[in-house]
């Protein structure tokens, strides 16, 4: 056996993890949401019901062993419980990542009755204030409620947190708030210029001065909680992470709402579409796409115009 | 003995995976130790040395010792349950 994180893409018959944003639709309109999610922001041409079990006993049949919801909001998607149910009883290690607006009482237990791995909430501050101002249409009682919900019913709790000038200084607070609320796992990184976030930069960037408080603060929480919760946070810029990605991209797939498939969320190509490819065709050109001279320029280019980030939606097939 | 709650295994051409899916860290198997996960993944933990014995050559008691060092292994990592 070899250690953690040794597994190439090059060498498995299929993915690992599966990400599946299974609706652009959301209730809030957060200032750096990636995917630019909100009200009335659904895909003309998402997958339907039909398209969407296809899919998922794709996944299925192949063992792909860790499958994530995520969105939009993923909740309201109109079959999601029958989503997870027929995923979790597929065998899947299923994560759903969640604003966590809809998590009442009946909810967080039908989800811990399904057999969901865990359920991650996003919480970008210790405060109302701070979550409502990145949170747009957010209500931070009503999700720190769904935490404890999912506490109550017994579902393995993450947090995820994404910083900005104006939250970074709660990142002690909120730590210790994931911990008190219950989660096993913090997550937290830097927020990509991208999506929503061009627009809202202004608002959201961060001095290299306040990244580095940030992660010292970090660094101190993760000693603090050792062997309670893990605290993981990423200090690497993008730039850095798409690099090793070059020479070592890991057995993952982006799946959006329409069924398209990224190469990965930081880069605009799709390498395959659900709609007319399968699952090993897709897998097949996901590991051709990663060696295509289009991705690696790309990458040199970030680091000549980080800016190009702006422009990830504009997809580019493979 | 069993895998881990969170924990998966697949097999590959290679041999197989462990997938721990809640610190999301994945464990790659040569075809020996995909045979010992194999056996236990179908809970048939009990006997796996003397099974395997069967299957490959064992002059000098390796197989005891390093099964036991496997399980040894994965239960301190926390990919094995009682």
């Amino acid at each position: 056996m070899t250690g953690p994180g040794a597994a190439e893409a090059e060498d498995l018959a299929a993915p690992l993890y599966v990400a599946w944003q299974i609706t652009n639709e959301c209730n809030l309109a957060c200032l750096h949401c990636i995917e630019e999610s909100g009200p009335g922001k659904a895909f003309a041409d998402e997958l339907d019901r039909e398209q969407v079990f296809a899919v998922l006993d794709q996944l299925l049949e192949r063992e792909v062993p860790y499958l994530s919801f995520s969105g939009g909001e993923p909740m309201l998607h109109p079959h999601f419980f029958a989503m997870v149910e027929h995923a979790c009883d597929g065998g899947a290690q299923l994560k759903i990542e969640t604003n966590g607006h809809y998590l009442d009482p009946a909810n967080a237990a039908r989800l811990k009755a399904l057999g969901v791995k865990a359920v991650q909430v996003s919480l970008d501050g210790a405060s109302t204030a701070t979550f409502g101002r990145m949170r747009v249409r957010g209500e931070f009682d009503r999700v720190l409620d769904g935490i404890r919900n999912l506490r109550d019913a017994g579902v393995p709790i993450e947090i995820n947190f994404s910083p900005a000038r104006f939250n970074m200084h709660e990142i002690g607070a909120v730590v210790d708030l994931a911990f008190e609320l219950g989660a096993y796992s913090f997550y937290t990184g830097r927020t990509m210029y991208t999506g929503n976030a061009v627009k809202a930069w202004r608002h959201l960037e961060a001095s290299e001065e306040q990244y580095a408080t940030f992660f010292a603060t970090l660094r101190d929480k993760a000693e603090e909680y050792r062997g309670r919760m893990r605290v993981y946070y990423h200090e690497a810029g993008l730039l850095e992470e798409l690099r090793y990605r070059l020479r070592h991209p890991a057995a993952l797939l982006i799946v959006l709402p329409n069924g398209l498939v990224k190469l990965i969320n930081a880069l605009p190509f799709v390498c395959g579409d659900f709609r007319r490819d399968s699952l090993d065709g897709i897998w097949a050109n996901f590991r051709r796409a990663w060696r295509d001279p289009r991705v690696a320029g790309f990458v040199e280019e970030l680091a000549e115009d980080p800016g190009r980030t702006r422009s990830l939606h504009q997809w580019v097939h493979l | 003995m069993r895998l881990a709650p969170y924990v998966k295994f697949r097999e590959e051409n290679f041999g197989g995976v462990l997938f721990e899916t809640r610190s999301e860290k994945v464990y790659t198997l040569n075809p020996t130790a995909t045979a010992v996960i194999r056996e236990i993944a179908q809970g048939d933990a009990g006997g796996i040395a003397a099974r395997l014995k069967d299957r490959y050559a064992d002059h000098d008691g390796a197989i005891d010792r390093e099964t036991a060092a496997f399980i040894a292994e994965l239960v301190a990592r926390g990919l094995l349950a009682e």
